[in-house]
């Protein structure tokens, strides 16, 4: 079972530690598909796609190449270190670019919480007081 | 929201929204699944370390502010999007809040009925237990009951129970009421009286000297 323990040390490697630790201290996250995003590269390194450092070079590259479009892309770390990832993916021939661009475009188009989109002002349930 | 009328392509390398990163993630999760390169409970286990860090912290520091500041509580219970983004607390476009206020004769509890809608800006990522279908159904059903049996918490019955169901458009989460004996205490002290589950409303906030009531 891996800890934030065995993590650390991988995490150590990575560049701009102030972008992955805003507060200093540990990693913290501002959405869950951070939080995913960063299992998923985790995730793939522990089933032997690829070394760490590999992993570590990926987004070294990613933020160089945001760094030179020089685009009115703002700066988010983990958006560089999705980009990361799909890369190592695509080189190794796990997937392909387009096939991610249609499985998004799925996701999309799929509602995500089909029927639930409707706002409830009112309570669903009442339970009055009973004394 | 309607996301393919508005989002040309969810590929261009220019800005993506929120949306359609949150989306690109969840279909190459779905890929490296189905292609066996990875199992949905390493990746589960994984994330799990972290859930913490997103929330519940963040509401707690609001409910501490609504405490100690009535004008911010009026704000908060007026338009709770709003006002968690003048504390910089903030969610995805077109996901609204509301805070349904506890007071000595209603006890709010939230739930979402169809699937996992979950204020998580401000709590985090949800408990397991609150994705499952006992959760799901019977907190609907028997709030009161499933409240004593499964959380602990005894809701008085002079205390009407009020149960809200969220949706992907309308999240609500719960402001607990301030404990006693806390006068003079510091918003940072306060927070740290707030827990996950008084905010969700299956648990109560801690009593300074982390003595629950």
């Amino acid at each position: 079972m891996t800890t934030r323990e065995d993590l650390e040390p991988l995490l150590m490697e990575l560049p701009h530690q102030e972008a992955l630790r805003p507060e200093g201290g540990d990693v913290s996250f501002e959405t869950a598909w951070e939080i995913r995003a960063f299992a998923l590269a985790v995730a793939a390194h522990q089933s032997g796609q690829y070394d760490w450092s590999q992993f570590q070079q990926a987004l070294i590259d990613s933020i160089q190449r945001w760094e030179q479009s020089g685009s009115g892309t703002p700066w988010r770390y983990y958006d560089r270190w999705l980009e990361a990832l799909e890369s190592l993916m695509t080189e190794a021939g796990v997937v392909a670019t387009g096939e991610v661009d249609d499985r998004t475009r799925t996701v999309l188009d799929t509602p995500r919480d089909t029927g639930h989109h409707r706002a409830h002002h009112e309570p669903v349930a009442v339970d009055p007081a009973r004394s | 929201m309607t996301t393919a009328e508005t989002s040309p392509s969810p590929t261009a390398s220019g800005v993506r929204t929120e949306e359609e990163t949150a989306a690109r993630v969840k279909a190459l999760e779905a890929m490296l699944i189905e292609k066996g390169v990875m199992s949905t409970d390493a990746i589960d286990r994984l994330a799990e370390i972290y859930e913490n860090e997103v929330g519940p912290h963040l509401g707690a520091r609001v409910t501490a502010r609504a405490w100690s500041d009535p004008a911010f509580k009026e704000r908060l219970l007026a338009n709770a999007t709003q006002a968690c983004a003048e504390l910089g607390v903030g969610g995805l476009q077109g996901e609204d809040m509301v805070v349904v206020e506890d007071t000595d004769t209603v006890h709010n509890v939230i739930v979402c009925t169809l699937c996992s809608c979950y204020p998580w800006p401000v709590l985090g990522l949800p408990p397991n237990w609150y994705k499952a279908p006992a959760y799901r159904s019977r907190m609907v059903r028997q709030p009161r009951a499933m409240l004593r049996e499964d959380f602990g918490y005894e809701v008085p019955d002079s205390t009407e129970v009020r149960v809200w169901d969220s949706s992907s458009e309308l999240r609500y989460w719960v402001l607990p009421q301030r404990p006693a004996g806390t006068e003079g205490m510091s918003e940072e002290e306060l927070a740290e009286l707030v827990t996950r589950d008084s905010l969700i409303g299956v648990g109560s906030v801690l009593h300074p000297g982390g003595q629950r009531p």
